[in-house]
C-alpha cells in the first residue's frame, strides 16, 4: 500500500504535466511560413551578415516581407538563387561570378623595415607607422583576412600572401573590408589580368623595397591592343569592361607585377 | 516578518552564499555562457526569471500536495518534473507573446531546464522555510525573496566572470591553459575573494 500512493502521485503530476505541454504546444503554436525553411535551405548559411541584415535566417524573413532584394546576398550560389527566386516568385538578373583577388605580389620578397613583436593581426600591425614592412602599402601577411573568410577561400601560402581558393570564394567582400591596406578587389571570374602591386610611390621607390611591384614604365600602357591600361597615380589601372584577357601586357610587364589569375 | 530577516536573506543569497562562487551549483553555464557580458546579462535574468518562478510554483507544490501526502521524500524528482515542463512551458509562451523577449532570452531557456542552481534554490527553500513538516510563518514570501536573489547573485557572478573573460581574451595567456583551465582559474580566485563575505554572519 505505502508504494501505491507515491507512484499515483508522481504518474499523476507526470501525466497532468505531460497534458498540459501538450495542450500549451497546440494553443501557443508559432505558425512558421513554409517559405522561410525553403528559402533558409537555399541560403550559404554561414551568417557573414554582408547583406545587412543579423543571419541567414533574418535576411530570409526580410526577402519574404519584400524588404531587401535577392542581390544583397553575395553569398549564395547561382542554382540556389534561382530557387530562392523561384519561391518568391521574381526575376533573376544574370550576372557574372566575381571574385577576390589580392592586388599585392610582395609577401617575404619585401624585408621588414622592424620587428615587430605585437599582437599577430594586420589591423593592429598597421597601426604601428603602417606595419614592420619596407613597402607601406602592401601585405602584412598575419592572415586576418584569412581569418575573416566565412568561406574558408582564403588560405596564407609559404610566400606569407593569401592565396584565394576561386571555387570556394562568394564575393561576399569581407576581406575587402577588414584589409587594413586595402589590397582586396572584387573582379569578374573569368580568366582576367590583374595588377599585383598596389603602390603609389613612384617607380624607382617601388623597385628599391619589392622586386615585383609596378614600376610605372608604361609597357602594359603601349603594348595593350585594345587600350584597356592607364597608369594612374602610379599605378596602372585595368579596366575590365575593354580588357578581353589577351595576355600581351602579362608578357611585356618587366617586373611581372601584372599577372594571370 | 521582520526587515532583518529580508536583509539577511538578500545579502545572504548574493554575496555571502552565492550560488556559483559559495555553492558551487549552476557551474556549466557558469563557464559556458560567460564569454561576452551581452550574453552573460541574457542568461542572468533568465535565471533570475526561472527561478523566482519556480521557487512559486514548489512551493505550492511541496505545501499542498507534497506534506500533505507525506512524500517529502519525493521533492528532488518531483521539482525536476516540476521545473522542466515549467520551463517548456514558459519557451512556448513567451514564443507566441513576445518574439523580442523570445530573441533575447529564447536559446538560454533550454539551458535552465535541468540546471542544477535552479533545482538548488527549491530544495533550500524548502529546507530552510518548513519544519517538522509545517511551512513557517511568512514562509511563502519569504522563499520567493531568496529565489529571486539566488537568480540575482548568479547574474552578478556571471556578469563578473564574462567582464574577466573578455579581458582575458586579449592576452597573452600560456597555450596550456588557453580557454576553459584559465576560466577555471579567474572562477577559483573569484571564489576565494568571495569567501571574504563569510565574516558576514547574521
Amino acid at each position: 500500500m505505502e508504494v501505491i500512493i507515491p507512484i499515483t502521485v508522481l504518474g499523476s503530476l507526470g501525466l497532468l504535466f505531460g497534458l498540459g505541454l501538450a495542450v500549451a504546444s497546440k494553443r501557443f503554436c508559432v505558425v512558421v511560413d513554409p517559405k522561410l525553411e525553403k528559402i533558409l535551405t537555399c541560403l550559404p548559411g554561414a551568417n557573414c551578415g554582408v547583406c545587412g541584415k543579423p543571419g541567414c535566417m533574418a535576411f530570409a524573413q526580410s526577402l519574404i516581407k519584400g524588404e531587401v532584394s535577392l542581390d544583397s546576398c553575395r553569398a549564395i550560389e547561382e542554382k540556389e538563387k534561382e530557387k530562392v527566386a523561384e519561391t518568391l516568385g521574381v526575376k533573376l538578373e544574370k550576372k557574372v561570378k566575381q571574385v577576390a583577388v589580392l592586388r599585392c605580389g610582395g609577401g617575404k620578397k619585401v624585408k621588414e623595415r622592424f620587428q615587430y613583436n605585437g599582437l599577430q593581426d594586420c589591423i593592429a600591425a598597421d597601426m604601428v607607422l603602417r606595419g614592420q614592412k619596407e613597402c607601406v602599402y602592401g601585405c602584412l601577411g598575419f592572415g586576418t583576412c584569412a581569418e575573416v573568410c566565412p568561406f574558408d577561400a582564403i588560405s596564407m601560402s609559404e610566400e606569407g600572401l593569401p592565396v584565394v581558393d576561386f571555387e570556394k570564394c562568394r564575393a561576399c567582400g569581407k576581406c575587402v573590408e577588414i584589409c587594413p591596406k586595402g589590397l582586396f578587389a572584387l573582379i569578374p571570374v573569368t580568366g582576367r589580368v590583374i595588377l599585383a602591386c598596389s603602390s603609389h610611390e613612384i617607380g624607382r621607390n617601388t623597385r628599391e623595397v619589392c622586386p615585383v611591384g609596378c614600376i610605372t614604365c608604361r609597357k602594359c600602357e603601349k603594348v595593350c591592343p585594345v587600350d584597356a591600361i592607364h597608369v594612374v597615380d602610379n599605378l596602372a589601372v585595368i579596366d575590365y569592361n575593354k580588357c578581353t584577357s589577351c595576355g600581351e601586357c602579362v608578357k611585356a610587364c618587366p617586373t611581372n607585377a601584372i599577372i594571370k589569375v | 516578518m521582520e526587515i532583518s530577516a529580508i536583509l539577511s536573506i538578500i545579502i545572504g543569497m548574493v554575496f555571502v552564499n552565492n550560488f556559483v562562487l559559495s555553492k558551487f551549483l549552476g557551474l556549466c553555464p557558469f563557464l559556458g555562457v560567460s564569454r561576452n557580458t551581452k550574453s552573460a546579462l541574457s542568461m542572468g535574468l533568465a535565471v533570475i526569471f526561472v527561478m523566482s518562478l519556480s521557487g512559486f510554483i514548489t512551493w505550492l507544490v511541496y505545501r499542498f500536495i507534497l506534506v500533505p501526502l507525506d512524500l517529502i521524500y519525493l521533492r528532488t524528482i518531483v521539482f525536476i518534473l516540476v521545473i522542466a515542463s515549467f520551463v517548456q512551458f514558459v519557451e512556448m509562451v513567451i514564443r507566441k507573446m513576445s518574439p523580442a523577449i523570445y530573441r533575447a532570452l529564447g536559446i538560454y531557456l533550454p539551458l535552465i531546464t535541468t540546471n542544477c542552481a535552479v533545482l538548488g534554490v527549491t530544495v533550500l527553500n524548502v529546507n530552510k522555510f518548513f519544519a517538522n513538516g509545517k511551512s513557517l510563518p511568512g514562509s511563502f514570501v519569504l522563499s520567493l525573496l531568496q529565489s529571486f536573489f539566488a537568480g540575482v547573485g548568479f547574474t552578478l557572478a556571471l556578469i563578473l566572470m564574462s567582464g574577466i573573460r573578455e579581458r582575458l581574451d586579449l592576452n597573452d595567456v600560456p597555450k596550456s591553459l588557453a580557454g576553459i583551465p584559465i576560466a577555471f582559474i579567474v572562477a577559483s580566485l573569484m571564489s576565494l575573494a568571495f569567501m571574504g563575505f563569510n565574516g558576514f554572519r547574521f
